[in-house]
């Protein structure tokens, strides 16, 4: 029971890190309706990018450069092709958006290898911290802060701006936020940006605690979607409750059996969907996609 | 294509591959792995292109098909010299599994059937990963020799030659093992088993399933029984494709049920072009051919996946529909109904006697909001009920209800007598409930008379019918029905014409002769002269009213010369709630339903013998 302390903490960082990504995919999926399987491929630039530009220029730009990478890429991705699939069925969504995470993907790897690779940090955040009942490592609790604070900045974003407000009238109604004189056209390729940045943000913060290959943007991603179905598709607070959920589940996992940590999201998410496939915080009216 | 083409046409084509693909860098045991996961595309195509549904867990099909098919051969029964009982376990048991999966599946819709089947495809990963005892876990099985093809006395060793015979720049028969044929003819089998099945008159259901479900589910198709089928056919034809590579290859890694393989089927199928039968098989030979010309190159070597996934977005991007889809068909549109007019259609039922219908404290909850409250409601059969009140009354809703479109929260339904409260949609539509939709709800891709034709399949053939080989279109009793509901709502002379380009008023009716298709004795019209033009609804009066001598019409509408001319009763909703009921005269005098229509301010400027305004145009989310 020694170790319960570390991996409640473990689960959390980890919850954390999905909610993160979830965040993204679950605002673009609100607004755009939009189901991006590239939202893990925007992870993964971040990540590489951070990885970059850490290596030569320090962490703290390595954090601002790759949500300003992401973000420019998403922009471009949404002009060039996935305006047309807005109002296309989920099925082409998912298409389109699979085979552009497969082509960023193995551009990545063709790029940086296969090989796994790790951050340059500061020795002072390799170090751990003494929190009383256990030593944590620095820089997790500090990653750990920074997710809180994005999942609020974001919810300020949404709830509390007069751009927010467009955002979460065009998820009640596209067609009258237009006609009452809403840009929904620009509103959604700044949502889309947004997303693709905390995604790529969440890579590069995440990558100095899980580092980074090729596959790593398809092992968060999944999960991802996981605590999105789980929290319902959609749902601010449901991404939230349902990455902490998600995280914690998989960390206490590994206290009996490691290799069954990976299997347990999908058992947990397939017992959301059979029993309540709207999510815990879904409204049951989304479930027909 | 007539049938005795399309298999001389395909079996000229399955000789020909191994031998075409010689003078460009292929190879013959490439044509038979080509053939071999083609099985599994064209089972994939079945789920994507005809039930509409996008699945990313085909891989556990593949790999538990593989697995069951060596184990066999290898571990459970060595003693038996023959390749077809591995095949068969192998099939047997992924279509059971397929089955029970289809069973916990196919009632979500989207990202969330994706999802759902791509975790229990990451679920029995982890089971064969981890069965080590069984599955050898992460080394897989390998060097398995499959045993020989057999037919009675008579047995062959697949993996021997064919003789030599120099073809020149083609190659050399001699390099074709017997695998090649033997895997061409199970092609040419599954090719001719899905063509059949997509024009059978399952086919024709499920495709219209995937083309309008909620009209399919209302007219009494048991939309999830057909999906179901179809989840567990492509399941037992992509067992299939795994079991035969698994033969073939002699071996299987656990990596063949993760989400790459799961993902190569998508790509297969949609590159080819998902609707069409040669499609998937076309999609495989190029990814698969490509694959080895660029990964077997040292310098592009490595960007094969990267090529793999440009080539896979341009499709989507440029020729959404695939390589093979994007030519041009030859549209089936052309079917003409044979229709002569014959006695075989059946005696309008007698109707039922005394209450029709009936509902005690129904009501309908979204979330704290009561859409219907405590409706307690009686109809006569042979009635002609108009249900009105204004927008947001609740009128819909409470069709809705009563259709089984929405549950009730509370409260009962008795339909002649029996209750059917907890009775889903298409068993409803059996027992003679049928309704007209406030949008029309139709096949737009379809023609008119198929429109009503379908409806009147799911009466003859029930809500589930297996008609996986027979064609459909033979049924002279279904075009009958068919035939009297065009000519009751006046549609016959457009019955070849393409649903959905009719004009507004006509698709109107379309649905009204959809729903009358399923032979109700209880018809329920919502807003059916809606939007009409005053031809239209003079037009739409005098067929309501021919409709309701021979069977029960409830109609909601906001018309109200319509109304008070053709009911002959009314009951008025308001806020959820039976306002009042009566006949249209007592009705209009009733000052409860002028201030509900008013506001609240009954003006005395309104006579008594006029009814309140309500505008034609008035729409009613």
């Amino acid at each position: 029971m020694s170790q319960l302390p570390g991996t409640l903490l473990d689960g959390l960082i980890r919850g954390l890190a999905y909610v993160g990504i979830a965040l993204g995919l679950t605002i673009v999926f609100g607004m755009l309706r939009l189901v991006n399987f590239a939202h893990g491929a925007f992870y993964m630039i971040g990540a590489y990018v951070g990885l970059v530009v850490t290596e030569h220029l320090g962490l703290p730009l390595g954090l601002i450069a790759a949500p300003i990478a992401v973000a420019i890429f998403a922009v471009i991705l949404d002009f060039a092709l996935l305006r047309r699939f807005y109002d296309r069925n989920p099925t082409a969504q998912i298409l389109i958006t699979f085979g552009i995470a497969i082509v960023v993907q193995e551009s990545l790897r063709l790029i940086f290898t296969g090989t796994t690779r790790s951050y340059a940090i500061p020795f002072w955040l390799k170090s751990s911290f003494n929190l009383g009942f256990t030593q944590y490592p620095t820089y997790r609790m500090i990653f750990a802060l920074g997710i809180v604070v994005l999942i609020f900045a974001v919810w300020f974003f949404i709830e509390r701006t007069n751009y927010g407000l467009i955002v979460r009238a065009g998820i009640r109604d596209r067609t009258m936020v237009q006609l009452l004189g809403g840009n929904v056209r620009q509103a959604s390729t700044v949502i889309f940006a947004l997303g693709g940045a905390i995604a790529g943000l969440v890579g590069a913060g995440a990558s100095p605690i899980y580092n980074v290959d090729p596959n790593t943007g398809f092992y968060f991603l999944v999960p991802s979607f996981v605590v999105i179905v789980i929290g319902g598709l959609g749902s601010f607070w449901g991404a939230v409750a349902g990455g902490l959920l998600v995280g914690e589940l998989q960390s206490l996992t590994t206290l009996i059996s490691a290799p069954a940590s990976d299997i347990v999201i999908y058992v947990a998410m397939a017992i959301v969907l059979m029993v309540r496939p709207s999510g815990l915080f879904g409204e049951s009216e989304l479930i027909r996609g | 294509m007539k049938d005795w083409q399309f298999y001389a046409l395909t079996a000229l084509g399955l000789v020909l591959l191994p031998f075409v693909i010689h003078p460009i860098g292929g190879y013959p045991a490439l044509a038979t792995q080509i053939l071999l996961l083609g099985i599994g595309a064209i089972g994939f195509n079945l789920l994507l292109g005809y039930a509409g549904l996008l699945s990313y867990g085909q891989a556990m099909f593949y790999g538990v098909g593989a697995y069951v098919a060596l184990l066999t051969v290898s571990r459970f029964f060595p003693q038996v010299h023959s390749i077809w009982l591995g095949i068969l376990l192998a099939v047997v048991f992924v279509g059971v599994m397929a089955l029970l999966i289809g069973m916990l599946t196919v009632r979500l819709y989207g990202i969330y059937f994706a999802l759902l089947t791509l975790a229990f495809a990451q679920m029995f990963f982890f089971i064969v990963f981890q069965w080590r005892s069984l599955t050898r876990g992460d080394d897989g099985l390998q060097g398995i020799t499959a045993p020989p093809l057999t037919f009675g006395p008579w047995s062959l060793d697949l993996t021997q030659r064919l003789p030599d015979l120099n073809l020149g720049i083609f190659g050399n028969l001699h390099d074709v093992t017997y695998w090649y044929p033997f895997s061409a003819v199970v092609v040419l089998g599954v090719l001719a088993f899905v063509r059949t099945l997509t024009r059978s008159q399952y086919g024709e259901i499920l495709a219209a399933i995937r083309e309008n479900e909620e009209r399919s589910t209302f007219v009494g198709f048991d939309s999830k029984s057909y999906r179901i089928a179809a989840f567990t056919i492509a399941g037992v034809l992509t067992g299939l494709s795994g079991a035969l590579k698994g033969l073939f290859d002699t071996s299987i890694a656990v990596d063949s049920l993760d989400v790459e393989t799961s993902g190569s089927f998508v790509i297969y199928a949609v590159v080819g072009g998902v609707k069409t039968l040669f499609g998937p098989l076309l999609g495989t030979a190029i990814i698969q051919y490509l694959q080895n010309v660029i990964s077997g190159n040292q310098h592009f070597g490595e960007a094969w996946r990267l090529i793999e996934g440009v080539i896979f977005v341009a499709v989507i991007a440029f020729w959404p529909k695939g390589l093979l889809g994007s030519i041009p068909q030859p549209s089936e549109f052309a079917y003409q109904p044979r229709f002569r007019p014959s006695d075989s259609l059946p005696e309008a039922k007698p109707m039922t006697e005394g209450i029709i219908l009936e509902t005690k404290g129904l009501s309908k909850f979204f979330g704290a909001f009561g859409a219907n409250s405590d409706i307690d409601f009686k109809v006569r059969a042979g009635e002609l009920r108009a249900v009105i009140g204004p927008n947001g009354a609740g009128k819909t809703t409470f069709f809705n209800v009563l259709s089984g479109l929405r549950s009730a929260s509370a409260g009962t339904i008795y339909f002649k007598g029996r209750d059917i409260t907890r009775m889903p949609g298409p068993q409803r539509v059996a027992s003679g409930i049928a309704k007209a939709f406030q949008t029309a709800s139709i096949y737009p891709d379809e023609s008119v008379f198929e429109n009503v034709r379908l409806a009147a399949l799911a009466r003859v053939q029930g809500m589930f019918a297996p008609e996986f080989l027979r064609r459909s279109g033979r049924l002279q009793q279904v075009d009958d029905i068919a035939h009297d509901a065009l000519e009751q709502l006046d549609l016959s002379n457009v019955a070849t014409t393409r649903a959905g380009s009719l004009s507004h008023g006509d698709k109107k009716r379309l649905d009204i002769a959809v729903a009358l298709a399923t032979q109700p004795e209880l018809l329920l019209l919502d807003e059916p002269v809606a939007g009409m033009s005053i031809d239209e609804i003079h037009k739409t009066d005098r067929l309501i009213r021919a409709l309701a001598k021979r069977m029960t019409v409830l109609i909601i509408e906001h018309d109200m010369d319509l109304v008070m001319g053709i009911s002959d009763s009314i009951t008025v909703l308001h806020q959820g709630k039976v306002l009042a009921e009566g006949t249209p005269a007592e009705i209009r005098a009733n000052r409860l339903v002028q201030e509900a229509y008013l506001g609240g301010h009954v003006a005395d400027a309104v006579p008594s013998s006029a009814p309140p305004a309500a505008p034609h145009t008035e729409a009613n989310p």
